[in-house]
């Protein structure tokens, strides 16, 4: 079998539910389509993109402010922070949304200190605090990483030439910042803030909580509840041309900007702090870590201390090894995959192995259940067609629902790495008498090691947090940290939750610190 | 080529069970921990092991119909008897065929079909601020869409199967028209946009958004003994209140938790096994001293909070009509406005 159709092999095992969603939206029935479209489409749609702006937004002030001091500022505890500005991203959206809403509701502990101690003040903050706008800031809380981790990579790369240039024409900081930083870092940004924009997509526990409408609860309320699969079809198309849209963007984007910024050779800081902007720096990075991190982690800390008789030790290490097992297996697998791809597209330069190395990310923007049960269908038609007895939940299929969903996320860092590598290596290699296994393993295994790895992590952090592919998909009797959570959640036991909510967090965290290392390490800066 | 792809498949898919065993498969909506301490009994009296896959009932639903003949299901369990009416419907269910599993269970709560068993009810009930609102103020579900509780009610979402099935059985009782001015009236009574669960609600009256919610009654039992002394008080804020019990009124709205028998059960005489178990009087006490649900039968007294609500009237509707109105109620939801 060669390269070309072993590509197209993996690409139609992983694209099978976008095939089958394209396919169902081809015998459509309209009629339920206008009653939608009447009704309800033109709020889904607002609510939607009002949700991604807001919380775009936010993630892009939490993102790029902390990174532009941290990149080129010098204070005391600058690597403190360059530790913890990553950790928000071990928090799921629906664990941050759950914690507010119950540390914030009138029975929780801000509103009910107040009321006995300060019964002045206390009106104020009898509020309800089930906003969109509220949402999205808690969303932007634990997505800006994926920008900050963006933001610092470019900042740090671009290093202090352009930065010194800027200083001896006389610019601010502030105007170096926005007239030179910005514009040569917008393709990371973009990189960055196009994940944060396909997870609010997604998004549905905490949105369907806040009473927020998007396209994703509008999908499931047509399946469900009308049990219309056709208006269903029709609104995850919309998503997907949606999230296609940007993703042709950020690869135009990717492609037209692809100039070469002269590396950084000087890693000292470029700027002094005053006082004031020293006040100001110590905010900017203060305020997303004790928001997004410090303070969703001490109440869930308390509440496990005070659950901490009920808990019981032997199934937490039982659903610890369940996550932490999918995870590791999964996220091996994507990043295979993702290797091979890479490989191929750079020793084949075929048209089609691009298109489908492209494809198959595309899956990261449908809604995990629309995955989950498109997939059991699909299995289910194979199983009738050949004969063979299927069983239903077991890990291998959900695995293989991780690798689908999840393949984006691994292939991202490790395109960018493959693609910065110039052609004259293989070469080189092929004129040493290589052959294409030597190539790939004396070559591009270890220049792209650093990327492997950032791959796996970031993988591994988002499968362990997964809710919905694990609850439709899981095998009998088998939970994973993340449903636990979500059980005791959706029945308002949050307290009772947040032992494995602890464990989730503790597990990405640990990861995460060591992915900020690998990536300190890569971009030569301490 | 071809070997490749069916290794691949086979890879993906896993191997076949052995199908004779002494077990039972649960695809369940509930997750609450006393029924783990029921499967658990149950394992202890009759050597079958029960599977258990929790999961929300559509997404079970859906999980069941595109596994079709595969389907390793034997029993279905919801909170909502909407969700197991839909089951039999979408022709995922097999009747039961055995008249003894409903020995003892209330005549109205029975399933006319036969495809569905009742395991325990709760009613969805008006909670209303002890402050601001007098008891007699209130009366029916008709009665909120009254110009007097404009800005005052709390409820959450129609996405909730709780709202879907209340509105269904208004549907059923009251014709389709009435019911649509009514959502429509009382969407423009609402504090505030519908939003949270049902503790929520609650909350939110302690708090003063509003004077009066619909939510279930066990909630307010889960509130009542919360370790929470601030829950506690929110709970002793509110009081619960049974609409349409006036004399010649059809009573207050119940909802079925219930179990039914998939079409390809692979196990099914364990499975009828553990219905018989868990309509069983001993089972029924489990469920009313660990939750704030009722049993079906008669004969079993609800937990102490619970019976301090004192006894009411039920909606006597052939409860198979909320699963049946279901799709014209989420119209009338949409057309209300009802987020």
């Amino acid at each position: 079998m060669n390269v070309k159709s072993l590509t197209l092999l993996i690409s139609l095992v992983l694209i099978c539910p976008l095939i089958y969603l394209v396919y169902s939206v081809l015998g459509l029935n309209f009629e339920n389509f206008t009653y939608l479209w009447n009704s309800l489409l033109v709020g889904y749609s607002f609510n939607t993109l009002y949700l991604v702006f807001l919380t775009s937004i936010f993630s892009l002030i939490f993102g790029i402010t902390p990174a532009w001091f941290i990149s080129t500022s010098n204070f005391r505890g600058k690597s403190f922070f360059d530790v913890v500005l990553f950790l928000p991203l071990a928090i799921p959206s629906y664990i941050i949304a759950f914690t507010y809403s119950d540390l914030l509701s009138y029975t929780g502990p801000l509103q009910s200190f107040l009321r006995n101690y300060y019964p002045d003040i206390y009106p104020f903050f009898n509020q309800d605090y089930l906003q969109i706008e509220i949402l999205s800031i808690l969303m932007a809380l634990v997505l800006y990483p994926y920008i900050y981790t963006a933001c610092r990579i470019s900042f740090s790369l671009i290093g202090s030439n352009y930065i010194k240039v800027a200083r001896n024409l006389g610019m601010s900081q502030t105007k170096t910042f926005f007239k030179i930083i910005i514009p040569i870092s917008r393709v990371s940004i973009f990189s960055g803030l196009f994940l944060v924009i396909m997870e609010v997509l997604n998004e549905y526990g905490a949105v369907k909580y806040f009473g927020v409408n998007t396209f994703t609860s509008g999908i499931f309320r047509s399946w469900y509840s009308m049990e219309d699969v056709d208006t269903a079809s029709i609104l995850a198309v919309c998503l997907l041309i949606i999230v296609s849209v940007f993703f042709i963007l950020e690869r135009y984007s990717n492609s037209k900007y692809n100039y070469n910024y002269k590396p950084n050779d000087d890693v000292s800081a470029n700027y002094t702090l005053n006082k004031s902007s020293k006040v100001l720096t110590y905010f900017i990075c203060i305020i997303p870590f004790i928001l997004g991190f410090f303070l969703p982690i001490i109440y869930i800390l308390k509440n496990t201390i005070d659950t901490f008789g009920s808990i019981d030790l032997n199934e937490l290490s039982i659903l610890s090894f369940n996550s932490f097992f999918l995870a590791f297996i999964s996220s091996f697998i994507i990043v295979i995959i993702a290797i091979l791809f890479q490989f191929f597209k750079k020793i084949s330069r075929s048209k089609t192995i691009f298109f489908f190395s492209e494809i198959v990310s595309l899956t990261y923007a449908l809604p995990g259940a629309v995955i989950a049960l498109s997939l059991i269908l699909i299995i289910s038609a194979f199983s009738n067609f050949s004969g063979v007895s299927i069983v239903f939940g077991s890990l291998s299929v959900l695995i293989y629902a991780y690798v689908m969903r999840y393949m984006a996320v691994g292939i991202s860092p490790l395109k960018s790495s493959f693609e910065k590598h110039p052609e004259s290596f293989d070469q080189t290699g092929r004129n040493l008498g290589m052959t294409n296994y030597k190539i790939f393993s004396k070559i591009h295994l270890p220049i792209n090691k650093t990327s492997i790895l950032i791959a796996f992590i970031l993988c591994f952090v988002d499968i362990i947090k997964e809710l919905p592919i694990t609850l439709i998909l899981r095998p009998f009797n088998f939970d994973t940290l993340a449903v636990k959570t979500y059980e005791y959640a959706i029945e308002e036991m949050i307290a009772k939750s947040s032992i494995y909510s602890l464990i989730i967090i503790l597990f990405g965290s640990i990861l995460l610190i060591f992915l900020r290392k690998i990536i300190n390490k890569s971009i030569n800066v301490s | 080529m071809k070997k490749i792809i069916s290794l691949l498949f086979l890879f993906i898919i896993g191997c076949s069970e052995n199908q004779d065993e002494m077990i039972v498969n649960i695809y369940s909506q509930r997750h609450y921990d006393v029924d783990q301490l029921q499967y658990d009994n149950f394992e202890k009296e009759t050597g079958i092991k029960v599977n258990v896959l929790k999961a929300n009932a559509d997404e079970l639903l859906q999980r069941m119909k595109n596994e079709g003949e595969n389907s390793p299901a034997d029993l279905f369990i919801t909170v909502d008897v909407g969700k197991l009416w839909q089951a039999a419907d979408m022709g995922l269910l097999q009747k039961y065929e055995d008249n003894s599993l409903t020995d003892g269970i209330k005549e109205s709560f029975l399933d006319k079909n036969g495809y569905w068993v009742p395991v325990t009810y709760r009613s969805r009930v008006i909670v209303y601020s002890n402050e601001r609102v007098q008891e007699n103020d209130l009366s029916t579900y008709e009665d909120l869409a009254n110009n007097k509780w404009k800005g005052r009610i709390l409820v959450r979402s129609s996405s909730n199967s709780y709202n879907q099935a209340l509105l269904s059985s208004l549907v059923a009782n009251l014709g389709e028209e009435d019911t649509r001015s009514w959502a429509n009236a009382v969407v423009s009574n609402f504090a505030r946009d519908p939003k949270g669960n049902d503790r929520d609600q609650v909350k939110a009256i302690a708090a003063g958004q509003g004077d009066i919610a619909i939510v279930n009654s066990y909630y307010i039992g889960l509130l009542l003994s919360s370790e929470n002394e601030e829950e506690i008080n929110a709970g002793k804020a509110i009081s619960v209140f049974f609409p349409n019990q006036a004399e010649g009124d059809r009573g207050s709205h119940i909802n079925v938790s219930g179990i039914a028998l998939a079409k390809n059960s692979p196990n099914k005489s364990n499975a009828l096994k553990l219905i018989k178990y868990l309509t069983s009087d001993e089972a029924q006490k489990t469920y009313v001293n660990n939750t704030f649900e009722y049993s079906v039968k008669p004969n079993i007294e609800p937990n102490q909070i619970v019976k301090d609500w004192g006894t009411f009237k039920k909606d006597p509707l052939d409860l198979n009509m909320l699963g049946k109105e279901r799709k014209s109620a989420i119209r009338i939801f949409d057309a209300a406005g009802w987020k």
